[in-house]
């Protein structure tokens, strides 16, 4: 089956491939990862490749818990296998070392070893790859940090392209992650920062980097809905995504503290997504912390707000940034991401601080230029229409995977010691 | 990296324009003392790992942390927001307060001592690295001048 325009000649029309992750995206699990998986593997499927969507029974990020029926089911045009999370990992283990690694920085070789073996794997996952492997042109896999994606990576290097979603943090400095990117055929970045990112840390062959990212549908929002169903008049500010202290919510609510109490501003603050937030009674007055709310109503809310702020600075994509845009709100975003950064830079649509005074100036100064808002939130949705739209990720992605068909196969091991699957 | 990677440039805003004005601002408003202010320090102190980012970054927590180490210890107005109970809880807060005076003033002015030599010992420490890097930065260019006036 053909691709239609988007298949220059010369080019293969038709791929195998099988993307694995490790959680479907869906109402039950959010992630931007694996919702960026799932919509690369929807749009191939839908392209007309074979396409098999491989993923573990587990909804919770955090326990790993088989949740799920293992088996084929059926989404759309996608079929997806889900295969049980190995029960003899040492979850416990696992977290301690997560938190080492976070704390200092590094593990030894051993706890390495350890690190990796308690990782989240699925053995009868990987079994039906291995039966199936040689029909595969490409087994797309990510994000990086789980041993899903090494274990892909080591068992099938010159057929593993893996989806990084690479951050700059201790994890990415571990062994495990470091052989995983010295032996896969090719990588797909979110963003330009990402990839140079992975150039600089591992040395990566740019032969073996493309930059695809993930594609947004424009949408129609209304502010003034949102502020109806939920009686909010006042000027508010916006985070939507997991809450939590690695994605800088925490810091977003004492920047916001701060400036409300210096400058006695009457600005409210939305939280929206999954995770906790511990609010005292007097922050409640001025946080509306709305969990996690369907899709449309998430666009009204950004499109009400002043400003979307995102104080992350491990972002690969920051897939709510650019949704923002499409809803015309321009963004503030953190310094430290060089992605987020980047994307404000290209685009004009938003701007970015690294420190406290920074934030309240930048906050000041975009409050009182209402025209200035406007016209960064034009440029903003431009460039999401412009670069993240579906056609242009595919014709990147296509192109990659015809690059990467291309290339001999990785010269590597394709397995490594104790780090077995 | 395949043809068709991302483009760079972007009409219009100039973002990076905008942000080095703000920063700007930002250097006299922060010389001139506009955020020696314990808000700021208690805002800061989630951003450390900004602390990487340069000197700049660190000049400003020095200040908030100068800022914010001293526990006030003065008198405050007591207050009560409900108004039927003022009359009797006001004084008995009042009452409360000096009895506890002798006690946490002396507490309070040893945390103050602990806070400013700690807050004095992290400046000191820092200003004494700055100077060092600065030093062997310096030695570092003078030997790679050295090195390529030697291979020509």
């Amino acid at each position: 089956m053909g691709c239609g325009s988007l298949v220059p000649e010369g080019m293969r029309s038709t791929w195998k491939l099988a993307f694995v992750a490790p959680r479907f995206a869906d109402d039950r699990a959010v992630g931007g990862a694996e919702t960026l998986l799932r919509r690369l593997a929807e749009r191939m499927a839908a392209r007309g490749h074979e396409v098999s969507f491989l993923t573990t029974c587990a909804v919770d990020h955090r326990t790993w818990k088989n949740e799920r029926r293992p088996g084929a089911e059926s989404h759309g045009s996608l079929r997806v296998q889900f295969f049980p999370v190995d029960a003899s990992r040492d979850a416990e283990a696992f977290i301690r070392l997560q938190e080492k690694v976070g704390r200092q920085g590094t593990l030894e070789p051993s706890e390495e070893i350890s690190w990796y073996r308690n990782n989240v794997h699925s053995t009868a996952l990987y079994r039906h790859l291995s039966t199936r492997a040689a029909d595969l042109d490409f087994i797309i896999a990510g994000p990086y940090l789980f041993g899903l994606s090494m274990a892909v990576a080591q068992a099938h290097p010159e057929k593993a392209v893996v989806v990084p979603c690479l951050h700059d943090e201790p994890f990415a400095r571990l062994g495990p992650v470091r052989r995983m990117f010295k032996s896969c055929r090719g990588f797909l970045f979110n963003s330009v920062p990402e990839m140079k990112l992975a150039q600089r840390l591992y040395g990566t062959n740019p032969e073996r980097c493309a930059v695809v990212g993930m594609g947004l549908e424009p949408f129609d929002s209304d502010g003034d809905r949102f502020r109806r169903r939920h009686g909010l008049w006042s000027p508010y500010v916006i985070y939507s995504g997991r809450r939590e202290p690695l994605k800088g919510t925490p810091l977003l609510i004492e920047y916001m503290k701060a400036l409300r109490k210096r400058h006695r501003a009457p600005v409210h603050l939305v939280l929206t997504g999954s995770g906790e937030v511990p609010l005292s009674v007097a922050d409640r007055k001025w946080i509306h912390d709305l969990g996690v709310l369907p899709e449309q109503e998430k666009y009204d809310a950004m499109a009400g707000a002043l400003l979307f702020c995102h104080p992350s600075s491990l972002e690969s994509l920051g897939i709510v940034v650019l949704e923002s845009w499409l809803a015309l709100t321009p963004v503030l975003v953190n310094a430290r991401s060089e992605v987020l950064r980047d994307h404000c830079q290209r685009s004009g649509g938003g701007l970015w601080f690294g420190n406290y005074p920074e934030f309240e100036e930048e906050f000041l100064y975009l409050m009182q230029q209402e025209e200035l808002r406007r016209r960064m939130a034009r440029q903003g949705r431009q460039y999401v229409l412009r670069e993240y739209s579906w056609p242009q990720v595919e014709k990147r992605l296509m192109a990659a995977l015809e690059a990467f068909s291309r290339l001999p196969p990785a010269a590597l091991p394709r397995r490594a010691g104790d780090e077995q699957v | 990296m395949n043809d068709h990677s991302i483009q760079i440039g972007a009409d219009g805003v100039d973002a990076a324009r905008i942000v080095e004005e703000i920063r700007e601002r930002v250097r006299q408003k922060r010389a001139a003392g506009a955020y020696a202010d314990p808000a700021v320090a208690q805002a800061e102190r989630l951003n450390l790992g900004g602390l990487d980012a340069g000197s700049e970054f660190m000049d400003l927590y020095l200040d908030a942390l100068r800022g914010a180490c001293l526990v006030d210890i003065g008198d405050f107005p007591i207050e009560e927001r409900r108004p039927l109970l003022a009359p009797l809880l006001v004084p008995l807060k009042r009452l409360i307060w000096k009895l506890l005076r002798f006690y946490t003033f002396r507490m309070w002015s040893q945390q103050n001592q602990v806070n400013s030599l700690l807050a004095t010992g992290v400046e000191a420490v820092f200003r004494n690295h700055e100077q060092k890097i600065a030093e062997l930065e310096k030695r570092i260019a003078d030997l790679s001048n050295r090195m390529d006036e030697s291979g020509r």
